[in-house]
């Protein structure tokens, strides 16, 4: 049986039930693994150097403390993000509104670099500022996609609620944030990863603060590679947890939404 | 004593663009009276594809306006979205709601009480046999379940006016005759109950109608199309003796199999 799984994972199109799924990703985790400990290259530190350098960092070098702050960072900005997007994003159904959600959306080709001198002068420094850099860069992707996914609505479900005889809130409230509910926390897990990639950019702008960014600048300037390698190790790791969680909520909220999906 | 107009279609026309799609289309339904039998309407508006079949349900449903003319209700009340029922052909449901809590929001949206729109779904799905699925979302039911549900959807709003847009539509024999009977027991739930069926499956429209409308387009001359469709021919079926029969009895029956070649003739002509 196990068998013949495999050998189905192994052609195109087909669904594989979950034993076999954790099975290939065993494999691949151990293929993985072998790379790494019989890499040839000088710049990639094997796995007990990296893990040593883990547990100096996390024991001796505050690892905890700074992956807090980090942490905090990101839940402000992205519940800012959550909130300015969301009521960008629903602003589309009325028409008046449109083009400034657009011009919002269009924000996104600015970049956060040349923008940092101008946040500086308007947010000073510190804390204020990066989650006002993360929240900006999260912001732009996150109207962009959800307003698409707002006007891309079908007209037949606003007339099959206007044919039941709701008013147009009830058909707002249903319709688009209720119906959309699903395909918003799509984008938000999406765009919860951009942040967190940006997060070690952000927090290198202002080091005095820490946090996970800071921590992995100050290593990288001495050429600590087991150090850094563990960082990096640990900024994956929790942005994986935090994907896991978001998908954790969104089978809670939204478990339509998972009925709807197929594997193939 | 003349008979009560449930609806009215009064010179009905509309252009898409330079495409005249209905052309002073009138037809009027009025209340079938059995004594001593709770009788609804079926009316079968039957009409080839692209005749400007759903448009007109669209206009009659108050989704679009008509360009001139008007549809008019009992007491020639206008009719405004929402007061007119209609199952749409693809059967949308709110796709984030259970059974129940679909039939709960349409009850809600209109004007029921929160405790009132759980009743009436409780007792909806329970007359449609829908009771052990009432925790099932959409995408957990069967095509018929699905149809069901949108049905008893527009019956939780209490309105007698359901508009239907093919329901038989990629049905085999079998549930034809069983979407047919549903129909029937629907429309005939309560006297003035009213349900216009838009479908171009003409037996399927003999199966449960009183009275058929055949829409279609007039030829000219040369035997081009003219555009704009109207109600091209009225059949009554009760003075024929075809309406309100169990469907195996009307299908052994001359008369019916005759009509159902006439109109499938005249049909394809249009």
């Amino acid at each position: 049986m196990k068998a013949d799984m495999l050998k189905r994972a192994l052609l195109p199109n087909r669904a594989i039930d979950s034993p076999t799924a954790m099975v290939l990703v065993a494999i691949w985790a151990a293929v993985g693994l072998l790379v790494w400990v019989t890499s040839p290259f000088e710049t990639l530190p094997g796995p007990v150097e990296v893990w040593t350098a883990f547990g100096d960092q996390w024991w001796r070098g505050g690892m905890g403390p700074e992956l807090f702050t980090t942490l905090k960072l990101i839940g402000t900005s992205l519940a800012l993000t959550i909130t300015i997007s969301l009521l960008l994003s629903y602003a589309t159904v009325i028409a008046a509104l449109r083009p400034v959600v657009a011009a919002v959306s269009k924000l996104r080709f600015l970049g956060l670099t040349g923008l940092v001198p101008l946040f500086i002068l308007t947010f000073g420094g510190g804390t204020e500022l990066k989650v006002a850099l993360l929240t900006f860069g999260m912001t732009v992707f996150f109207v962009t996609a959800m307003a698409q996914i707002v006007i891309e609505i079908p007209q037949s479900e606003f007339d099959h609620m206007r044919v039941l005889g709701a008013s147009e809130l009830r058909i707002l409230w249903e319709v688009v944030i209720r119906g959309t509910l699903d395909k918003a926390l799509d984008v938000l897990r999406q765009n919860l990863a951009i942040g967190w990639a940006m997060i070690t950019m952000v927090e290198g702008i202002s080091r005095a603060e820490g946090g996970l960014g800071a921590m992995l600048l100050n290593q990288n300037k001495y050429f600590k590679l087991p150090e850094v390698y563990a960082i990096l190790g640990v900024i994956l790791v929790v942005g994986l947890a935090l994907d896991y969680a978001m998908g954790a909520v969104s089978r809670v909220l939204c478990p339509h939404a998972h009925l709807e999906r197929v594997r193939r | 004593m003349s008979e009560e107009i449930l609806l009215d279609v009064q010179n009905v026309s509309q252009t898409l663009g330079t495409n005249n799609v209905l052309k002073n289309l009138s037809f009027q339904v009025v209340n079938r009276v059995r004594p001593g039998v709770e009788t609804g309407q079926i009316i079968g508006l039957l009409g080839p594809s692209g005749v400007g079949k759903t448009r007109l349900l669209r206009i009659i449903a108050g989704l679009d306006a008509p360009d001139t003319g008007r549809v008019v209700g009992p007491g020639g009340q206008p009719l405004p979205a929402g007061s007119v029922g209609v199952v749409f052909q693809n059967y949308p449901l709110l796709r984030h709601h259970t059974v129940q809590a679909n039939l709960e929001v349409a009850g809600r949206a209109n004007g029921a009480s929160r405790a009132e729109a759980r009743e009436r779904a409780t007792t909806l799905l329970k007359r449609f046999r829908l009771d052990g699925r009432a925790s099932y979302y959409p995408a957990q039911l069967s095509g018929g379940q699905r149809q069901r549900v949108a049905i008893a959807q527009q019956l939780v709003k209490q309105k007698t006016f359901m508009l239907l847009d093919e329901p038989f539509s990629g049905l085999d024999p079998a549930a034809l005759e069983d979407v047919s009977m549903l129909l029937r027991e629907v429309a005939h739930m309560d006297d003035l109950n009213t349900l216009v069926i838009v479908t171009h499956d003409v037996r399927a429209a003999l199966l449960c109608a009183d009275t058929l409308l055949l829409l279609g387009r007039d030829q000219g001359p040369d035997g081009a199309v003219v555009p704009g469709a109207r109600i091209v021919e009225t059949v009554d079926l009760v003075r024929l003796g075809l309406a309100w029969r169990p469907p195996t009895e009307l299908t052994r029956d001359p008369a019916f199999l005759d009509l159902e070649a006439r109109l499938e003739a005249r049909f394809r002509g249009l």
